[in-house]
């Protein structure tokens, strides 16, 4: 096999030229959305709906609609919040980490993935604040001066946690800003309709494409980069000090936090391939996006998952080799005692089903690829239902256990976070770029200069 | 402006305006009005001395008072209670209360026939807490949990409120003067027809001299009177063997050996909470002295639960275990009376009830060595053979010597027998009875159907019944006439020779209730106006200054001796009790021989919680969990495990028993320690037409019944049960797990949650219980110091009996919701001391494990560090406490507390049950204004009672002196019967406190978590003949 390592795989196929990329990118906006586009956004925003009755049933009747009992206080609430956290995860990743990495195939997919990040965390936000039993006092937990000298407890993982997540939401959300900067000004020279030029305009920021405004942005840019790569790994390691930082055995776990954030990646980019299967396709962006890139994140895919597999292992060898029998208990009740249905599914979709990734073929088959992807969607979410609920469930006094059972409610809510992000991301699929125009074209074939002296280098 | 100009010019004389320095163009311009305001530091008036005649017509203070008032006006205007005219503060301040403060008023509890001494606590009028009296010689300050609850029937928003009269199955309120004019006009008329009343046991003097009186003026009159339970059966037996008297009382903590066959001493029958004490106290871990409780019974009861061997016996066999027992006793010498006992062998008994000879042949030596110290005690539902040969064996191993003398069970009217009550049927049938009167009973609940009560009411002129609400008797009535709570009532009690309990009024009729006794007084008046509150207390005043006060010879006038009873509540009378002697010939009464019984028996039980069904409609009764199966809102057919899978059955299948043509349909339980072939069921359940709380809630029992039984009139050989295919799911409030899942079995050993140990082993080496524990634990930072008044609590396993009524207590003192069934089955019961029942070994011979378990108040409690709100902290004096208002629900504190004891208020419980029946404003009154009721959202959990400390420092600080542990009890250690609760300062080293919670027997629960829990365990110690558990 002769592989040619003095070239890079281009990250755009089918030389494009930057006046192609630019017509490719920018064709949704410009035209009226069609009568799918209309369909998808009305079964989003018939789930939404469904979610926010029965949100609204809850607000109204209390937390008693759904199935939490008195040893299982954590369940689909937090569960959901966890889930959607983790998705979370793979945008800043792939626009922070693999950017200061110097990885080019990141362009095609990175604005998608940031703004996923960012619904996903609006979607996460949601559950800490409605799963309390009196939401309306939720401002108790940010320290606000007050008369009464009242500070929140700096010793409680939850208040940590919202520092992380409002943190990571406000980089996040200022990254993907940054970067779209240069794409609305690109939007705002090519539109007519005066109303979108003049918004456009503003949120451009008076872009001109000068050599000094790319300077900057360069910098600001790579400095973001800097900043948001700690809050990946840190976001996900507080969110696990909620279990890790308690004494309940299957939480009370010094593995928790690199396990977490190993799973956030393999949750949020197995999300990313959802989606993005279905965008490039939808909107004809198959030279941009390119099965290289899908490629390449299934095998993040396989990375990440074997990882959390071996984080499956190392809490059942960590719990033996303790010896405390409450640990060891826990860990056989989760195989074998009344969650063994969910266990098993989070072992197979997580450990199981992503090793096919190690045959190429299966890496770069749509379909095969779709299914994989949406099991491994569906096992991390059990996953943390497993460690929630299965642990709470049965802890230390038997005289206290009790099998909690989700009613129709925790589905509703659950149902309408994805109607949530499904709205947000269809929303957003119509008006901003989906993919980074000027990275893209900066990254295209022949946008660098060559000692080939042009693009034909092939 | 022209004036303005006019003084420009006088002011531009006096003064040079400077242009530089000006705040306003009138100071520019020189107006003279700031001119004269600069002169005047302050505006006038702002210095004038405050004046409130000066203020305006509506004031801030008024508008408050009107805002509170009305306020207050709205609170109170759509509310039931009795309306007595315009709202009064306490303006002037009546003598007895002072507001802030609970007084507290002796009288006596009504809920069963043993007539307890009871203190109410009454808060501004307001009976708000039931405690024992500590004065009383019978149940010494405690109080069973029916007795506790009961407060809740008082505040019952479904009492009856006024007279009711049916006409075509519709009742409609009426107005005293009209139903009494019409009652008294069918009793004047009665002619030579008979007039009947129907009452449960009679325990007052006085109110038997009402019913002496009544017959006296309606000379046809008859009265019947009838326990669904009762000890009749034993009593009967008792006069056969022993001439005359009742069944004694018993010397529990004397007895060195006890044999129980089918009999629930601590449970059920007689005095529990004297017998429980007694019983207690020759259980003495200090004096390391241990009696030996055998039980031989068919279901696993508070006494089976409690016992140190205990043999699975259908209670069929009874007879012949007892002579089978006698025989072999007989054999080896150790009885006194020469008994034949041919044809019986406790070895082949053995043999063919599969039971453990080890037991059997420890049993006997037990007895044999124990003689005169040792007490056989037969169950109130065996039959009288049974009884008399238990009888004949107590004698003749002189444990004669174990009953007691200085006071018996005293009966004023003997219960009626089925013989009369059919003969009282047959009356009614054939048209001789005009009248039945139903005095606070409800025999057509209790009643067996085949004796036809209920449709011969039907043939009745007049049905009047006193009761406090619907039921299944008032709703065949033609008048139902309310009746007082006993907080409302006057009276007196004697259910013991010797005491006299007085019962006093703590609060006027919150409804337009009359008592029941004053009602029958105004009827012997002949005039329906004869009424007034003080009828009855006048009579009963009477009586005891004729008949009562003369045989006293006290040297006080009779109006100081009686303010001085009710104040004490008791009044002792010189009795005596002949010391039991067994008839010659009782050898001759024996009759029975060997058992053959074969198919299923029913056996049916009285209910710990609801007893024969009175208190169905009480919902913190109804949500107390059964002590052994810990079910909840719910009777059910109790089996055991192999004949659970003779018959294919699982938890919550249905099942159709049915003993002849009488049939019932309910749901099954494994229960473990069950006898095979015996179906125990519990009374109480299945009610109809009584209110909101009871109805839908499990099954009527009392369909099983029958005026003749091949048994008893509790067990009832023959039955048969057969699988309906129907499931009907049993609400528990601890998970029930299978004994053969070696994954979770013992867990509660392996966790060292139970530690045990046996009273040989404990005799040889002390320190069995503290050398298992590993010390402490290495800490990084030097831990808080205590350094005053530290509270701690102290439970002696070896106490507890496993009943619950400190779970009731603990309800009532802190305002704790009913949830209802629906919420149980969710896990989400609000009780914040619950009793953890484990079982270990077969499911046919388990050993039970019991722990109160209640917030432990951990010195490094995991829930306080987790709380982003700090809604959770640590006191200074050691208390984990909750802040309400601060706390937002994240529920984090409860995932994180090990044991398991916060309560979450998932709703407003309070409006979620049953359409918002405990948001009834009567309700309201009920609530301990010591205690924050919690609202939706909201965490919550074991306070130690922090109220009760509160109001004791304040007494302390008021009175000048340093608070001590000893000045505070908590609500479970006042209603525990057999003080296995004790609470003080962990740190006071001269306080009788200090030696529990340093106990050698002492061990904390998850000790391993270093949490430094506050509530030491005594390890229950086994009277079994070995070292080791």
């Amino acid at each position: 096999m002769n592989i040619d390592y003095s070239q890079e795989v281009p990250t755009v196929a089918g030389r494009l030229t930057p006046a192609q990329i630019e017509e490719l990118v920018a064709k949704p906006m410009e035209t009226k959305p069609n009568k799918k586009y209309f369909i998808a956004l009305s079964i989003s925003v018939s789930l939404l709906l469904i979610g926010a009755t029965f949100l609204a049933f809850s607000l109204y009747y209390g937390t008693g609609l759904w199935g939490n009992n008195q040893p299982v206080g954590w369940a689909f609430p937090i569960v959901n919040f966890v889930f959607w956290v983790g998705i979370g995860h793979a945008g800043t990743l792939i626009s922070a980490i693999l950017f200061l990495l110097r990885q080019k195939w990141r362009t095609g997919i990175a604005r998608f993935a940031e703004a996923m990040t960012i619904f996903a965390v609006m979607c996460a936000g949601i559950f800490p604040i409605i799963h309390t039993g009196r939401p309306w006092l939720a401002g108790y937990l940010t320290p606000y001066p007050n008369q009464h000298s009242l500070w929140v407890n700096f010793t409680s993982p939850l208040v940590w946690d919202v520092f992380a997540v409002s943190t990571y939401f406000t980089v996040s959300f200022v990254f993907w800003y940054v970067g779209l900067i240069p794409d609305f000004a690109t939007l705002r020279d090519r539109t007519a309709s005066k109303l979108k030029k003049t918004i456009y305009s503003v949120f451009s920021l008076g872009w001109r494409h000068s050599n000094r405004h790319w300077t900057h942005y360069e910098k600001s840019y790579i400095l973001l980069a800097g900043f948001a790569t700690p809050l990946v790994l840190s976001v996900h390691t507080i969110v696990s000090f909620d279990f890790a930082v308690s004494i309940i055995p299957g939480w009370h776990t010094t593995i928790f936090p690199p396990y977490f954030v190993a799973g956030a990646i393999f949750s949020g980019f197995a999300m990313v391939v959802t989606v993005l299967v279905f965008v490039r396709k939808i909107f004809d962006l198959q030279h941009i996006i390119t099965l290289d890139h899908l490629e390449k994140m299934n095998k993040v895919i396989l990375l990440t998952g074997m990882m959390v597999g071996y984080a499956y292992a190392m809490e059942f060898f960590i719990a033996w080799y303790s010896g405390v029998q409450a640990e060891q208990f826990v860990f056989i009740n989760r195989a074998f005692g009344p969650y063994a249905w969910a266990y098993w599914i989070m072992v197979s979709c997580n450990v199981i089903f992503p090793q096919f990734f190690w045959f190429k073929k299966i890496r770069r088959s749509i379909p095969i690829m779709m299914v994989i992807v949406i099991l491994v969607n569906v096992g991390m979410w059990f996953e943390r239902f497993v460690i929630v609920v299965t642990s709470l469930s049965r802890d230390f006094l038997p005289s206290s256990w009790a099998y909690y059972k989700p009613t129709i409610v925790d589905f509703g809510i659950l149902l309408g976070s994805f109607g949530l992000f499904f709205t947000l991301v269809i929303l957003f699929t119509k008006s901003l770029p989906v993919v980074s125009i000027s990275e893209v074209k900066a990254s295209a074939d022949g946008a660098q200069p060559t000692h080939h002296g042009g693009a034909d280098h092939e | 402006m022209s004036e303005f100009k006019a003084d420009q010019t006088n002011a531009s004389q006096n003064q040079t305006p400077d242009p530089n320095y000006w705040r306003s163009f009138e100071a520019l311009h020189n107006d003279p009005d700031v001119i004269e305001a600069k002169n005047h530091e302050f505006k006038e008036g702002v210095t004038d001395d405050f004046s409130p005649s000066g203020l305006s017509g509506l004031s801030r203070r008024k508008f408050l008072a009107l805002l509170g008032a009305s306020a207050a006006l709205a609170g109170t205007a759509c509310t039931d209670y009795r309306d007595k005219g315009e709202i009064v503060p306490y303006n002037i301040k009546p003598e007895e209360i002072t507001v802030g403060k609970p007084n507290y008023y002796a009288s006596t509890c009504t809920s069963c026939a043993n007539s307890c001494g009871i203190l109410i606590k009454t808060r501004e009028g307001r009976p708000i807490k039931v405690d024992g009296n500590p004065d009383h010689p019978v149940n010494k300050g405690k109080i069973c949990a029916k007795g506790q609850a009961s407060i809740l029937n008082l505040y019952d928003p479904e009492r009856l409120k006024n007279p009711l009269k049916q006409r075509d199955g519709i009742f409609n309120s009426l107005n005293w003067k009209d139903a009494d004019t019409d009652i008294l006009a069918a009793l004047t008329f009665i002619g030579s027809k008979e007039i009947v009343i129907v009452t449960h046991t009679v325990t007052s003097p006085t109110s038997l001299k009402v019913l002496e009186d009544f017959k006296a003026k309606f000379p046809t009159t008859k009265i019947y009177s009838y326990e669904l339970f009762s000890d009749s059966v034993k009593n009967s037996a008792w006069r056969k063997t022993n001439g005359s008297g009742n069944y004694p009382l018993v010397k529990w903590n004397d007895a060195k050996v006890i044999l129980s066959l089918e009999s629930d001493f601590l449970g059920t029958e007689g005095n529990k909470v004297e017998t429980a004490r007694l019983f207690a106290e020759g259980r003495n871990v200090d004096a390391k002295s241990f009696n030996r409780l055998y039980t031989v019974d068919s279901s696993l009861t508070i006494t089976g639960i409690n016992a140190d061997y205990r043999l699975r016996l259908r209670p069929e066999a009874q007879y012949e275990f007892v002579m089978s027992l006698m025989n072999e006793l007989g054999n080896k010498g150790a009885l006194n009376i020469s008994v034949n006992t041919a044809g019986f062998s406790l070895n082949s008994f053995a043999t063919k009830y599969n039971l453990k000879k080890e037991v059997l042949n420890h049993l006997v030596s037990d007895l044999a060595s124990n003689k005169g110290k040792a007490i056989i005690d037969a169950g109130n539902s065996l039959p009288e053979n049974v009884h008399i040969a238990v009888n004949l064996l107590n004698a003749a191993l002189s444990n004669s010597a174990m009953f007691r003398t200085d006071s018996a069970l005293s009966t004023l009217v003997n219960n009626s027998s089925f013989q009369d009550l059919e003969l009282l049927v047959q009356n009614m049938q054939s048209g001789n009875v005009e009248v039945v009167i139903h005095l606070d009973s409800n025999p057509v609940y209790h009643f067996a159907e085949d004796l036809g009560y209920k449709d011969a009411l039907g043939k009745v002129g007049l049905v009047v019944s006193l009761s406090e609400r619907e039921n299944e008797t008032t709703n065949l009535s033609n008048y139902v006439l309310p009746i007082n709570h006993n907080f409302e009532s006057w009276g007196d009690a004697k259910a013991r020779t010797g005491i006299i309990s007085l019962q006093q009024p703590v609060i006027a009729p919150i409804n337009d209730t009359r008592q029941k006794e004053a009602i029958l007084l105004t009827w012997i008046s002949g005039i329906a106006d004869t009424f007034t509150e003080k009828l009855y207390h006048d009579f009963l005043m009477r009586n005891w200054e004729a008949a009562i006060y003369p045989t006293l010879n006290s040297k006080l006038d009779f109006n100081r001796f009686w303010l001085g009873a009710l104040h004490d509540g008791i009044v002792l009378v010189n009795e005596t009790v002949p010391s039991p002697t067994l008839s010659a010939g009782t050898a001759g009464l024996l009759s029975g021989g060997v058992s053959s019984v074969n198919g299923y028996t029913v056996v049916i039980k009285e209910n710990y919680s609801l007893a024969d069904g009175r208190f169905a409609h009480n919902g913190w009764l109804q949500e107390l969990p059964h002590p052994i199966s810990k079910i909840t809102w719910d009777n059910y057919a109790a089996v055991s495990e192999k004949t659970c899978k003779d018959l294919g059955l699982k938890n919550n299948d249905v099942v159709e028993i049915a003993i002849g043509d009488r049939k019932l349909s309910l749901p099954v339980f494994m229960q473990a320690g069950s006898a095979d072939e015996v179906i125990t069921i519990e009374s109480g359940y299945g009610k109809s037409y009584s209110g909101t709380v009871a109805s839908r809630v499990g099954f009527n029992v009392n369909s099983l019944l029958s005026k003749v039984s091949n048994y008893s009139s509790w067990i009832y050989s023959g039955a048969s049960i057969s699988k309906t295919g129907d499931t009907y799911e049993l609400a528990s409030s601890q998970e029930h797990h299978a004994f053969d899942d070696a994954k979770t079995q013992d867990l509660h050993k392996s966790r060292n949650i139970i530690q045990e140990a046996t009273v040989s082993g404990y005799v040889k080496n002390p320190h069995i219980i503290k050398e298992k524990h590993h010390g402490e634990l290495i800490s990084v930072y030097d831990p808080h110091a205590y350094p005053g008044l530290k509270w701690g609590m102290s439970i002696d396993l070896n106490r507890c009996t496993g009943c619950g009524d400190c779970v009731v207590a603990c309800n009532v003192e802190n305002n704790i919701p009913v949830v209802g069934k629906d919420q149980v089955l969710k896990s989400r019961e609000m009780q914040w001391l619950r009793i953890d029942r484990y079982y270990s070994g077969s499911p046919d011979e388990p050993s039970v494990s019991l722990q109160p378990m209640l917030c432990q108040h951990c010195d490094q409690a995991p829930c306080e560090n987790v709380c982003p709100v700090v809604a959770t902290t640590h006191s200074p004096d050691g208390l984990n406490q909750m802040v309400y208002n601060r706390c937002v629900g994240t529920r984090y504190c409860s995932n994180n507390c090990p044991y398991k004891v916060r309560r979450f208020n998932f709703f407003n419980f309070r409006d979620h049950f049953r359409d918002s029946y405990q948001e009834s404003p009567i309700l309201a009154l009920m609530h301990n204004p010591e205690v924050t009721v919690r609202s939706r959202g909201v965490m919550e959990k074991c306070t130690f009672c922090v109220q009760r400390i509160s109001e004791a420092r304040a007494d302390a600080t008021h009175d000048k002196r340093i608070l001590k542990g000893s000045d505070v009890t908590t609500a479970c250690q006042d209603s525990c019967g057999t003080n296995a609760i004790q609470f003080g300062d962990i740190n006071d080293k001269e306080s009788e406190f200090y030696k529990y919670r340093n106990h050698e027997l002492g061990y904390y629960v998850l000790e391993e978590l270093n949490i430094h829990p506050n509530v030491t365990y005594i390890a229950k110690l086994r009277n079994i003949h070995s070292e080791e558990v």
